[in-house]
């Protein structure tokens, strides 16, 4: 591991580069997708800080509200997670991998690398010279980012991230684990859809190759804390509104492979039934009410459901002429979610129902 | 901003893309759909820009008002992602007022922005028995969050649709009235 990085001078490309992350760290501050709960962002930076070892004063951990999966980390130290990553880490141990990861690209400057292979390669330099040294980098840098990192590059990431993860004591097991069920989000997909990658694995090496390296590392020195217990109930009171947004994604079959693997995964399953009920509801296939309205049903028998969940059993209900059952499951939405801004909409489906 | 404003300027620049002024009065927007509007618009016009009609008032980066009219069963209703990375949203005849604003809500949305929705009920629209929604739209981009409204109704399997979104501190309240108008001016020709 590297010494702490003194911040370079502003003459200097990387200085150049470390401004412009400057700025984005301020706008990011400033952002309405900025997660301003420090209990959350305080425990992610934690996480961070046990891996980080000697580099943790200089790592700033940002949440940011997105639903894909992502994290990066900038040569400033600015560290982003977005909520579409959170919701699909089942436990300290595979947070801690991805977070490793992207230490990894810190401690090895890698952006910096590209920055400059970037600059040796293309004939932009003296065109965006124009823009003086900050704006050069900076365009450089965007550059840069659409080619993302080596292949090599990535595999040091993620070598150094395992070596973090487990001088930190946490399972290196489950690194391998969070590519694997990336792998089965994505293979999900409609054929035509494949291409459309995460953010993070469009730069990154084969997934299934991945998957199989961290397993052969965490098989050198087996054992672990996986922190499961400490992460689920952190991450409890936003789960409703991280499965919402999910949802909104449109993407269904990624949904119902994510949403399926967390059912199987946890006793806590009546959100996570009740999210996938209504994937299933929207994207309306055949056979889909019937899987929406038996995870719905499952939803309501365990207890605590969202509102949500019975009014996708009322549209059900109403589309199948199931009148009686609509309404009582209208209505049931009604007094759960008095102030939900689709209540005059429901209301007036009662109306009919009630004729 | 800087980026959306570069992406249509690189449009404008290219010569494909005209905006051509739409005067008061009687507006036949596709086959089936007629406005009436009160003031002038501007209406964009380029290929490659999706089935709807777009119109603005303060220009396409400040408010935006888009007009659907007759889509069809399969139908995208915007322009196709070129990079196949982002999802596409798709009409499907069967769809109830939910799951037309959960479309419109993904498609918005494509890019990263948070949308919120604040209401949706049961409105006349285009002398038919369909819906309004409100919502809040947080643009990823540039973190400029915006008001919009929407009105549909499903006529013969086909989506009629308007939706408009501007900057919620001066530009939603300086057009919203003018555009609530032409939603309630909305004829669907049976």
């Amino acid at each position: 591991m590297p010494a702490r990085f003194a911040r370079p001078e502003v003459g200097t490309d990387e200085g150049g580069l470390w401004a412009m992350m400057d700025r984005q760290e301020t706008r990011l501050q400033r952002s309405p997708f900025a997660i301003r709960d420090a209990g959350l962002r305080d425990y992610v930076q934690e996480i961070a800080c046990r891996l980080g070892g000697t580099h943790c004063p200089d790592i700033r951990v940002h949440l940011v509200r997105t639903p894909m999966f992502n994290a990066t980390m900038a040569p400033n130290g600015m560290m982003q997670v977005w909520t579409g990553l959170m919701l699909r880490m089942d436990n300290e141990a595979q947070l801690a991998a991805v977070l490793g990861h992207e230490i990894g690209h810190y401690v090895e400057r890698h952006t910096l690398d590209r920055l400059r292979d970037v600059k040796s390669r293309t004939a932009f330099a003296q065109f965006l010279g124009a823009f003086g040294l900050i704006g050069m980098v900076g365009q450089l840098a965007t550059v840069a980012g659409a080619f993302g990192y080596s292949r090599d590059q990535e595999r040091d990431a993620d070598r150094i991230g395992a070596v973090l993860m487990r001088k930190a004591g946490f399972d290196v097991a489950e690194a391998s684990r969070v590519w694997a069920n990336l792998v089965a989000e994505v293979n999900s997909r409609p054929e035509a859809e494949r291409a459309a990658n995460f953010p993070l694995f469009a730069t990154h090496p084969g997934a299934e190759e991945r998957a199989e390296t961290l397993a052969k590392l965490a098989a050198e020195a087996p054992g672990g804390e996986t922190g499961r217990e400490a992460w689920q109930a952190k991450i409890r009171p936003y789960r409703r509104e991280w499965l919402a947004e999910e949802i909104k994604r449109g993407r269904r079959e990624e949904s119902i492979t994510l949403l399926t693997r967390l059912i199987a995964g946890g006793p806590e399953q009546a959100d996570y039934l009740a999210a996938r009920g209504e994937v299933y509801r929207l994207r309306a296939q055949e056979k889909d009410f019937d899987a929406a309205i038996a995870d719905f049903t499952a939803a309501v028998a365990l207890g605590g459901e969202t509102p949500e969940a019975h009014r996708g059993l009322a549209y059900i209900f109403r589309q199948r002429n199931q009148l009686p059952e609509a309404r009582a499951s209208f209505q049931r939405y009604i007094e759960a979610a008095p102030q939900a801004p689709d209540v005059a909409m429901i209301r007036s489906y009662l109306e009919e129902l009630g004729k | 901003m800087k980026t959306l404003t570069l992406a249509l300027s690189v449009v404008v620049l290219a010569g494909c893309a005209a905006m051509a002024k739409v005067d008061s009065g009687d507006r036949t927007v596709g086959d089936r759909l007629a406005v009436n509007i009160e003031g002038a618009w501007n209406h964009l016009q380029a290929p490659g820009l999706g089935p709807a009609q777009t119109w603005t008032r303060e220009g396409l980066t400040v408010d935006q008002l888009l007009l659907y009219s007759g889509i069809k069963n399969g139908e995208l209703v915007h322009a196709p992602s070129r990079s196949g990375r982002e999802k596409d949203f798709a009409f499907r005849a069967g769809m109830l007022p939910d799951e037309i604003v959960a479309m419109y809500e993904g498609m918005l949305t494509r890019d990263g922005s948070s949308f919120k929705l604040t209401r949706l009920e049961p409105s006349p629209f285009g002398g038919l028995k369909g819906f309004r929604f409100d919502f809040v739209l947080t643009r990823k981009l540039d973190n400029v969050v915006l008001s919009g409204m929407g009105w549909g109704v499903v006529s013969k399997e086909e989506l009629f649709a308007i939706l408009y979104m501007a900057p919620r501190l001066v530009f939603f309240s300086r057009h919203a009235a003018q555009v609530e108008k032409i939603a309630l001016s909305a004829k669907v020709r049976e």
